[in-house]
């Protein structure tokens, strides 16, 4: 990186925390620490929502994720708008009108103080474990590409944002991450400003369109069915994106406090109504130019030098080990036919066009073979750094955006890519650890604690244990490097073996009145030790069921479960 | 889909928060023909 990018990198980190530190000094008690007073209007709950789910490695991962496995994951999120509508009907205006700190407060009103304390404990252990693998993820990318100390990496991904939200409480995380946005949509925007700029003439949107297409990338809306039968393990598809995913982020939205917390801090229940519909129409499309920016960078490839392997670090691991030799080899090869391919594809005819684009049929029988050995040096990289022996990580998906940011794009632009990543990060660990400390004080401290509490303690205790949790989430970052290779699917997977049961006592909670609290309490201990030996047997291979599905089985398993067991307990006190 | 408006506050635009619902699943159902469109055509 270049010195500009480094002050660009470093005045857009410091411009946030120093913002942060502004806006979050007013909040001096319980409430305004935790719901900034209740004034938040309607436009920071929708950008805090959106700041708070889109992590760091959803601008890493997303952009990857369009160029090798094409456009399908935006289903992932059809059931996102659907679980907006239900949340405004139902929750918001209850956790509204109970004026709660937590969500989990209102379980305790509903049902039992067990039942309260059960779904809180299982949002800490859920929420502090994924926080660590949110914190690593980008840390691990950020340092394998551009040479930088994991450890420094960590402790800035996840450190700075401590100082403005142990100060700041809610407020300075509602304040920054409206700001985190901002520079995060400009950032991607630009980004996809350049790769169309850097496009040779004659290739615009239509051509980036045919030419995803033909590559199998504009693959956006799949059924999922497999020889007439439906494929439970194929992630991505139509009916898991809807139903999979509509009580995935019922769940998300409505159970985990990190997202109860950003609409909480609303002014109003229409405000918050408004902040989280808003959301459900958003969402679907910024996840589909995200993705598309994915399949603009893969054309971009198509008529520029692609690396044989994005992730370099992993290289220069096979470089010191028994395939260094076979490595140097096969890079000649590989770099012999990518020009060939070069040159095929940059061909101008009298015009001064491309081929690829004068004619594509042409073309593709031109370099139909190139592109198939090119394939099987990449292939065979993949197979050596699968080597236990080597210990390599062979998923490049993460490393593409980034390498292309660094380098195809003009000094001071990489810096400003680089600090969105750091935002995007930042916007979502904020949002946690406000979240985390607000069910320790509230959930457990204030409620197990005999002991009486003043305003000025209470505030202490909260920014104490703010600090608490983001020492532990960075302690949390280096044991989940030893996760190596499944460090994003971790948390992907990790929420949902919890979020379904959380969501099941939240819908119990609201639609079956006549279900009392030991009803649901020991269905949700059942249900969820259901969920972790139906993880253990995917695992295993006995079963095959895609983890989006774990969210439906465990929300279903509780409703089901505490209508059964309700006739055998005791009749609930009225 | 009505529900008493609770914070007895007016409803941006449309009045009733159920016509803020249709839209929102509205524009989903036109997404995913969109998409669909897109998926055909270009593939």
């Amino acid at each position: 990186m270049s010195w500009t990018d480094w002050i660009v990198l470093a005045l857009t980190l410091t411009l946030i925390i120093a913002y942060g530190l502004y806006k979050g000094r007013a909040s001096k008690d319980l409430d305004g620490y935790f719901l900034s007073n209740r004034t938040v209007p309607w436009y920071m709950v929708l950008l805090g929502v959106m700041g708070t789910q889109a992590s760091a490695v959803t601008f890493l991962s997303a952009p990857g994720q369009g160029y090798t496995d094409g456009m399908r994951f935006v289903q992932y999120y059809f059931g996102l708008p659907l679980a907006m509508v239900v949340l405004c009907i139902s929750f918001v205006p209850v956790f509204h009108r109970l004026k709660v700190y937590t969500a989990y407060e209102y379980l305790e009103q509903r049902f039992d103080l067990k039942t309260r304390t059960l779904t809180s404990f299982l949002f800490l252990l859920q929420r502090g474990l994924s926080t660590g693998i949110s914190i690593s993820a980008p840390s691990i990318i950020l340092s394998s590409l551009l040479g930088w100390d994991l450890l420094w990496t960590t402790i800035i991904m996840g450190g700075l944002v401590i100082v403005y939200t142990v100060t700041g409480g809610s407020k300075a995380v509602a304040y920054t991450q409206q700001l985190q946005m901002i520079i995060i949509f400009a950032g991607m925007t630009i980004a996809g400003y350049i790769v169309i700029h850097r496009l040779p003439r004659g290739v615009g949107w239509s051509e980036i369109l045919h030419s995803g297409g033909k590559a199998g990338k504009l693959n956006i809306i799949t059924t999922g069915f497999k020889k007439g039968r439906f494929d439970w393990n194929d992630r991505y598809n139509l009916l898991s994106g809807i139903i999979g995913g509509f009580f995935l982020q019922l769940s998300y939205f409505g159970a985990d406090q990190s997202q109860v917390g950003r609409y909480l801090t609303a002014r109003s229940v229409s405000e918050s109504r408004l902040g989280l519909l808003l959301n459900g129409l958003v969402k679907v499309p910024m996840q589909f130019l995200i993705l598309l920016l994915g399949v603009m960078v893969f054309v971009f490839y198509g008529f520029n030098r692609e690396p044989l392997f994005f992730n370099q670090s992993q290289l220069k691991l096979l470089e010191h080990s028994k395939y260094k030799d076979s490595l140097s080899t096969l890079t000649e090869r590989y770099d012999a036919v990518e020009a060939q391919r070069l040159v095929a594809i940059r061909s101008p005819d009298s015009a001064g066009w491309p081929y690829a684009i004068v004619d594509p049929t042409l073309i593709e029988s031109r370099v139909a073979a190139i592109a198939h050995e090119k394939a099987g040096y990449k292939a065979t990289v993949k197979r050596w750094l699968d080597d236990k022996a080597v210990g390599g990580d062979s998923n490049d998906t993460n490393y593409i955006f980034l390498r292309f940011v660094t380098d195809h794009l003009p000094v001071g632009l990489v810096g400003l890519l680089i600090a969105v990543i750091f935002l995007a990060a930042w916007g979502s660990i904020a949002a946690t650890l406000n979240s985390l400390a607000s069910c320790t004080i509230v959930d457990f401290h204030k409620r197990f604690s005999s002991a009486p509490l003043d305003e000025r303690r209470e505030y202490r205790l909260s920014q104490l244990y703010t600090l608490f949790w983001g020492i532990f989430c960075i302690a949390g970052a280096q044991l989940a490097y030893r996760l190596g290779n499944s460090l994003i699917e971790a948390v992907n997977v990790l929420g949902s073996l919890f979020y379904g049961v959380i969501l099941g006592v939240f819908l119990v909670a609201f639609y079956r009145r006549r279900v009392g609290g030991s009803a649901v309490f020991i269905s949700a201990l059942i249900t969820q030790t259901g969920i972790i030996v139906l993880n253990v047997l995917n695992k295993k291979g006995i079963v095959s069921l895609s983890f989006l599905w774990f969210n439906l089985v465990g929300a279903v398993g509780v409703v089901v479960l505490s209508e059964l067991l309700q006739p055998l307990m005791r009749p609930q006190k009225q | 889909m009505d529900q008493p408006e609770e914070d007895n506050e007016r409803v941006p635009l449309f009045g009733k928060w159920s016509y803020w619902y249709a839209l929102v699943i509205g524009f989903l159902v036109f997404c995913i023909a969109v998409f669909y469109f897109l998926t055909k055509h270009f593939s």
